[in-house]
């Protein structure tokens, strides 16, 4: 099992290399990176720096070239498409930009579609305690075009949560929001953290970057600044254990 | 496991998308319910025409001369039967179990009182009733006298009797039939009709009678057999080919001077008539479901192109190819399965409404009909849902997630 001090990620000389008709594009070369748990962590760089490509290995979506990829002392890198979405499914929650709501389904019923694929029981029950930890206790049965834009986000990210992930991953949560509905939401982010989840957000707003404790930047495929290495003697901070979701993390099977 | 969850998946789509999901499967409700009442209908037809054709007497062997066609035909001397061969073939041979001649007059005038009409004639022995089995439900069947004395009585068909617009007060009466002065012994039985051709439409004198009255057939007289039992069919043919060559004395290069026609062959030649026309329905048939499996594969390769981004999710949320693969596949064989169903409704519907028709045969739609009707509906959805599924499987979450 997952020791204690073991990271929730470490990443050890990924590389991502694509074909693009003729040319190799080398989207990442040699990424060296390591994310503790209940960490608040904003990923930063700008296009085509290799952001997305980062942030997709890290949610699993993708696998690296070469290198390994340890999600909670796990090799993920050599899994199979269907292993990874076993992966996705238990520990890894997305938040997108644009909120990506099934739009003919309820709120409750798009936050349960996580649990639907790892079969999970209890799902109503889980997807309400979720949207009550996102405020949205009052809108379970209503329809994303029945909500305003950050209640949709917020949806998305009860959804994100509700199979208790071992990291929430966001990609430009407050892009399509004004800036007081994206301060709510990064409000919300900090909630979240200070129950104890690990969460990173890609982003390419300062204003974001600067609500997050540590801030990794990206450029050419390389990691060009990380603050964990500036002050080494960061410390995660400690959240009640007691009282977070995460403390049965230990009893989970591992999905792959 | 992927089925039991994706399937809800797949039934919420659908009832979301009523309108779209309606009409797709229009084409397939056509396709099974053509399916079922043409195959329903053929086949109430066919039947028909067996028990039709086995009411023309069963183990039934027609002989009739018949001068073949060609060279060899002219070569020929008269093509002739008479009534020494026929007595022949009734000794001679032994599959035979009775032999009737049977002379016949394609339309003879019957007058009744006023009354005038025109019916066919057929000059037969006692035998002839259980050969064709023509049953008599009011008098008596011709007697052996009848024929031996060559008396003046006649056996009526119905249809007859419809056209000279008289019941069954007839019997007992006499009729002019071709200006001879017959009794009327009997009434025949129903026997039903075909396309036209009505049994029933009919009426039998004493052959020897007959004779008497159209002496040009004492030359060419046609007579019917019937063979001991089925097995014995192609015997009695053997045998009577054998006997009717010996007696015209033709040799063995020299075609036959008459026609020998079984029920077997006349069933056999309607089977391969119906053959056909059942394997060319079942072209149509074929390209239907063609078309509305088509038409199936055209909506769930639109519905995946639409919903790119929500497959995307999904398998960013942990759904696998499976999972996708299954709900898709689902939506598909569901469409096409709920078509099947409704059509086989509407096949039976249209069945009964055809069996309404008074001139209709029965049509009664066979078990293994709705079983193919649901059977070709799964598999149309399975074969053309699978390659808009597979489709929808393969996608790469993270272009699916971009896709505008």
């Amino acid at each position: 099992m997952t020791g204690r001090d073991e990271p929730v990620i470490r990443l050890e000389r990924v590389t991502k290399e694509y074909r693009v008709g003729e040319e190799t594009v080398r989207a990442l070369r040699g990424v060296d990176l390591r994310i503790e748990a209940n960490e608040l962590l904003a990923i930063m760089g700008p296009s085509g720096s290799g952001k997305s490509t980062l942030m997709n290995i890290l949610g699993c979506l993708d696998v690296p070239s070469s290198g390994r990829y340890l999600l909670e002392g796990r090799d993920v890198a050599g899994l199979s498409a269907s292993q990874l979405a076993r992966v996705r499914g238990d520990r890894i929650g997305f938040v997108f930009q644009t909120f990506e709501l099934l739009p003919r389904q309820t709120a409750l019923r798009n936050v349960e579609l996580p649990l639907i694929y790892s079969d999970a029981r209890a799902r109503r029950a889980r997807a309400a305690e979720a949207l009550r930890r996102v405020g949205l206790a009052d809108r379970m049965e209503h329809r994303p075009s029945q909500m305003s834009g950050g209640q949709r986000q917020r949806v998305a990210v009860a959804r994100a949560l509700v199979h208790d992930p071992s990291l929430l991953l966001a990609d430009e949560p407050t892009g399509n929001l004004d800036s007081r509905t994206g301060e709510q939401i990064l409000d919300l982010f900090a909630e979240l953290h200070a129950q104890g989840q690990t969460i990173v957000i890609v982003t390419h707003e300062p204003d974001v970057a600067a609500r997050c404790r540590r801030v990794v930047r990206v450029r050419d495929g390389r990691i060009e600044s990380d603050d964990a290495d500036a002050e080494p003697t960061w410390e995660p901070a400690r959240a009640p254990v007691s009282a977070s979701p995460l403390s049965h993390r230990e009893e989970r099977p591992c999905p792959w | 496991m992927s089925l039991v969850r994706n399937v809800p998946i797949a039934m919420e789509q659908l009832w979301t998308s009523k309108p779209k999901s309606l009409l797709t499967m229009v084409g397939m409700v056509i396709a099974v319910a053509s399916t079922i009442t043409v195959v329903s209908v053929v086949l109430g037809f066919s039947r028909y025409v067996a028990v039709f054709l086995k009411g023309w007497g069963t183990n039934a062997v027609w002989v009739a001369p018949e001068r073949p066609a060609g060279d060899a035909g002219r070569t020929l001397g008269r093509a002739e039967i008479d009534v020494r061969d026929v007595e022949s073939v009734r000794e001679r041979c032994e599959a035979l179990r009775l032999v009737s001649p049977d002379p016949r007059q394609a339309a003879v005038s019957v007058r009744y009182g006023r009354d005038e009409v025109s019916a066919p004639l057929e000059g037969v022995s006692v035998e002839y009733h259980a050969i064709r089995k023509f049953e008599v439900d009011v008098g008596r069947p011709l007697a052996v006298a009848d024929v031996d004395q060559a008396h003046q009585v006649c056996l009526v068909g119905r249809d007859v009797l419809r056209k000279l617009n008289v019941d069954e007060g007839l019997v007992g009466q006499s009729l002019l039939l071709d200006g001879r002065r017959f009794l009327v012994v009997g009434l025949l039985k129903e026997k039903g009709s075909l396309i036209g051709t009505s049994q029933d439409d009919v009426v039998l004198v004493p052959y020897t009678m007959a004779l008497k009255m159209y002496p040009s057939q004492r030359r060419k007289l046609a007579f019917v057999a019937m063979a001991a039992s089925e097995e014995q069919v192609p015997e009695a043919r053997a045998q009577i080919t054998d006997l009717l060559r010996r007696r015209h004395g033709l040799e063995a290069h020299q075609p036959n001077d008459f026609s020998i026609r079984t029920q077997d062959e006349i069933l056999e030649a309607f089977n391969a008539i119906s053959l056909a026309a059942t394997a060319m329905l079942a072209g149509i048939v074929g390209i239907s479901l063609l078309v509305s499996g088509i038409g199936i594969m055209n909506m769930m390769l639109v519905s995946v192109s639409e919903r790119t981004r929500e497959i995307g999710l999904r398998k960013a949320v942990g759904a696998g190819r499976r999972d996708i693969l299954a709900q898709f596949l689902a939506e598909a064989v569901t469409l096409s399965m709920l078509g099947g169903g409704i059509g086989v409704a509407l096949g039976f519907g249209l069945c009964a409404l055809a069996s309404l028709h008074p001139k209709m045969v029965d049509v009664v739609v066979p078990w293994w009909a709705v079983a193919l009707g649901f059977g070709i509906s799964a598999g149309t959805g399975t074969l053309f849902g699978m390659l808009p599924a597979v489709k929808a499987a393969l996608l790469n979450p993270i272009d699916a997630l971009r896709h505008e």
